[in-house]
């Protein structure tokens, strides 16, 4: 009865084990992640021409990428060629993480774009900061492609 | 004297053989809800009639009697038993119950009243029975204006549950949570409040703007809560008698995870700025701020203690999120979460012993509780996404959120209100007109 | 390459087999309970057995009268007042209900009137819930009465380990009858002393003469008022039970029993 079970269970798992991995192949096909962070163009707009306006992050993290970087360089050349634009870093998480932390975190997103814009010349006056944590997710997926999207953090004219 | 000493030795020794006192060691029992047997309380034809031209209701008695049987019954404890089989009229059973009847249909407690119109008001004599023994256990007369007359079944049913459990109930209570309507991208939420038992629903705020994370002042009808009006978003304080509304402090960036402390006089909240989260109190008397981390890491959630000495709060200065637990003036921090996964959104018990809260682990959540030194975590219940558990005032349930995986098209999303007792059962959903979430449960209304 | 390959699939299948072999346990533990008895009713003997409860004060004079006493002591109502629900306003009724407060407190004549009209002997059986505790010393007073008949019995109450008494399937059997009939009230807290012993005697057929709460000091004391109702359940278990499934044969043994009912091991899973 107890081994009938047990093989039940080892049976199940052989199962799920490659559900999972069929799920990690796709995952990798579609190429619109490397690692955990969207690499893709989907939900991205531009601020101007050739410039995007979002950074993308590793879950729980918000560290830069060097993809993000050479964003925010983008960035940062426009925003010195336009000095009267003001920007909001709006700072996102996506939903598996509980709301006061993501809020926090959402903050620090924005803020590690903000540190980065301002090593690139961009004053601290012409930048706020705003997190929305998980309440405004761009895809309303329960996936991890859709999480991957609203890891960021976006560049918004305030003028 | 020897002589003596040694034949009740030797009574006690030889004797025992035969008369020793046999002890049985009963320790199981079954957990089956105690049945318990809710009388429609009896009411005199004339104050029927003025009851029903105030309030619009048949009977007042048995809507009464109604109330108390759901709460009795949505509280897990209690199987109100089915009023059918009842053998004795309600005025009769109020005057005097036939015991063998109600033992018959095997109820083990018994609740008779009756209700009058007395100078334009309600009064409501209610009695508890054991039905085994054949004694009253309590009696209780309540007097109100009629427009009160649910209040007056959720006291009844504290009482009861008082006298039967040994707790206070929870029942003449409120709970105030975020209204959440609209696709997931452009959420629309409205601080909400509605009685326990999810009666008198009303909206507090228009859906203009974010609002997040409402709790209430343990000692008055103060409501803590988020607001990102004109897209600051800052703790606001909200006065739900005479909606009354101001900022907490003056803080030049966001602050958030508001709760009160136990006596109601301060707020403790986290503020952010510059990518780094720190826990402050504001006395709202003398507007006083207090710092009370100072880490680069991120510290949220915090909560007090109910004797105010601690606070619980989250932090990711091992890495990722855990609990810790720190005195009032911020000294002592110690790390209480050891186990494998996330942790998220303490609450401190209001009786002091435990600490709930929401663990991220392999892809799922799990609303759980450990002791305040973080040993003997149990999980209560594992969902897809679920999470910021808020006791009730004594104790014995907790109420959260739950949110639902949408499917491929992104679609079928849904947040709900949920309840589970400490023991991890009875789990059941709160119902709200809309979707729901960040419930927080008030303190009893009435004493 | 076939090196990690092997590794590998060694690795997978050791983790697959620990996660087989620990699957049952990873569900809830309260739901890990062996099915628990639902309450059986077995006959209930009259009522004129248990004692019933009247004020603390007079318990120990009426003690004798008790029993003829009992039908009419149960009847007619008393008032108790108490006026609350006013306290905490709904927010649009605020204002009306302040008033209501007001009146109230204004007329205290009115409730004092209302206790007035019942009559002395309705007042008696007034039930005050505090008095819990003196209802159980009464119980006491009776089986010290009963006891002193019993001399030999008393003496002996001392437990004496080795003795056992029943023989095991005849524990098992009455174990299980009371399993069926004790409703663990739920509210308990979960991490305190749920030990309730109470000393019964008996009578040869299994009916309970008389029974008895052997800490029930332990009811006055701060924070252990889950205590009682902890008591209560078990005296109800009892009652409930009756006649218990005692062995057909050597009544002096068995004519006085202890139980000891332990909550915790249910409640905490």
């Amino acid at each position: 009865m107890k081994l009938n079970k047990i093989l039940k269970n080892t049976l199940l798992i052989v199962f799920a084990c490659f559900a999972l991995s069929a799920c990690a192949t796709s995952k990798k096909t579609s190429g619109q992640m490397q690692g955990d962070v969207y690499t893709g163009t989907d939900s991205v707009e531009y601020l101007a021409s050739g410039v995007p306006d979002r950074v993308f992050f590793a879950t729980n993290e918000s560290v830069l990428t060097t993809a993000s970087r050479e964003t925010l360089r983008k960035q940062a050349a426009y925003l010195r060629k336009n000095s009267k634009i003001t920007i909001v870093l709006e700072g996102h998480a996506d939903e598996r993480g509980t709301r006061e932390y993501n809020l926090a975190l959402g903050e620090r997103r924005a803020n590690a774009a903000k540190d980065y814009l301002m090593t690139y010349g961009i004053s601290s006056n012409r930048i706020s900061v705003l997190s929305y944590g998980k309440e405004r997710p761009v895809d309303s997926g329960s996936n991890p492609l859709a999480w991957s999207k609203n890891r960021r953090s976006v560049t918004v004219k305030a003028n | 004297m020897r002589i003596l000493i040694k034949i009740i030795i030797f009574l006690i020794l030889i004797p025992s053989k035969s008369f020793g006192l046999i002890e049985v060691d009963i320790t199981r029992g079954n957990l089956d809800p105690l049945p318990i047997a809710v009388s429609p309380l009896s009411i005199d034809e004339n104050s029927r009639q003025n009851f029903e031209k105030i309030l619009k209701k048949g009977n007042i008695g048995n809507e009464i009697s109604k109330i108390i049987e759901i709460n009795l019954k949505t509280s897990g404890l209690f199987n109100p038993l089915n009023k059918d089989a009842f053998l004795q009229a309600p005025d009769i059973a109020n005057l005097k119950p036939r015991f063998e009847d109600w033992n018959l249909i095997k109820a083990q407690a018994l609740i008779t009243g009756k209700v009058s119109y007395l100078d334009e008001k309600l009064r409501v004599e209610f009695r508890l029975w054991d039905v085994l023994a054949g004694k009253e256990m309590v009696a209780l007369a309540f007097t109100t204006v009629p427009t009160n007359w649910r209040r007056v079944g959720h006291i009844i049913t504290d009482k009861v549950y008082q006298r039967l459990t040994g707790e206070k109930g929870y029942f003449d209570t409120r709970i105030i949570y975020v209204a959440e309507e609209g696709p997931k991208t452009k959420r629309i939420k409205k601080l909400a409040i509605m009685d326990q038992d999810g009666a008198n629903n009303k909206f507090l705020t228009l859906g203009n703007e974010l609002v997040l994370t409402p709790r209430f002042n343990p000692t008055s009808q103060m409501v803590t809560y988020l607001s990102y009006f004109r897209n600051l978003p800052r703790v606001y304080l909200l006065d739900i008698e005479t909606g009354t509304q101001e900022v907490v402090g003056d803080f030049p960036g966001m602050t958030f995870a508001p709760r009160f402390s136990p006596d109601g006089k301060k707020i403790i909240m986290s503020f952010a700025k510059d990518g780094n989260s720190e826990i402050y109190t504001m006395d709202l008397e003398n507007r006083i701020v207090e710092k009370i981390t100072n880490h680069p890491s991120i510290d949220t959630s915090p909560s007090f203690s109910p004797d105010g000495k601690f606070i619980c709060f989250n932090s990711d200065r091992s890495g990722y999120q855990q609990i810790y637990v720190m005195r009032s003036d911020g000294s002592k921090v110690k790390r209480i979460s050891f186990g494998k996964g996330l942790y998220g959104t303490p609450v401190w018990s209001p009786r002091g012993d435990l600490i709930a809260f929401t663990k991220l682990h392999k892809g799922k959540f799990y609303i759980g509780v450990m002791r305040t030194d973080g040993s003997g975590e149990r999980l209560l219940t594992e969902n897809f996404y679920q999470e910021a558990p808020s006791w009730s005032p004594n104790g014995r349930v907790l109420i959260f959120y739950r949110e639902t995986k949408t499917d491929d098209k992104g679609e079928g999303f849904s947040a709900k209100l949920w309840s589970i007792d400490l023991t991890g059962y009875n789990e059941r959903m709160v119902k709200t007109p809309t979707d729901a979430s960040d419930p927080s449960w008030s303190s009893l209304l009435s004493n | 390459m076939n090196r990690s390959v092997i590794i590998s699939s060694v690795l997978h299948a050791v983790f697959i087999f620990l996660t087989a072999m620990s699957l049952p346990f990873l569900t809830k533990k309260p739901i890990d309970l062996p099915p628990i008895v639902s309450i059986e009713l077995i006959q209930i003997t009259d009522k004129t057995n248990i004692p019933f409860a009247p004020k603390a004060k007079k318990i120990i004079e009426e003690v004798k009268k008790k029993e003829e006493k009992l039908v009419s002591e149960q009847a007619p109502p008393k008032k108790v007042k108490k006026i609350k629900p006013d306290s905490v306003p709904m927010p649009d009724d605020l204002v009306k209900n302040e008033k209501e407060i007001k009146e109230d407190k204004q007329n205290p004549e009115v409730v004092d009137n209302e206790v007035k009209q019942v009559s002395e002997f309705e007042k008696d059986e007034l039930f005050d819930p505090n008095n819990i505790a003196a209802l159980i010393d009464k119980s006491k007073e009776e089986i010290a009465e009963t006891t002193k008949k019993n001399d030999k019995v008393t003496q002996d109450q001392k437990r004496n380990v080795e003795n056992t008494g029943l023989s095991l399937s005849e524990e098992d059997a009455l174990k299980a009858q009371i399993f069926g009939c004790w409703s663990i009230p739920l509210g308990l807290p979960y991490n305190e002393n749920l030990l309730v012993r109470i000393k019964l005697q008996l009578k040869p057929d299994g009916t309970v003469a008389k029974s008895e709460i052997i800490d029930h000091a332990r009811m006055n004391k701060p924070g252990q008022g889950f205590y009682k109702v902890l008591a209560e359940s078990a005296l109800r278990a009892v009652k409930l039970c009756q006649p218990l499934r005692v062995p057909t044969t050597g009544y002096e043994k068995w004519k006085e029993l202890q139980l000891n009912f332990d909550a915790r091991e249910m409640l905490e899973g």
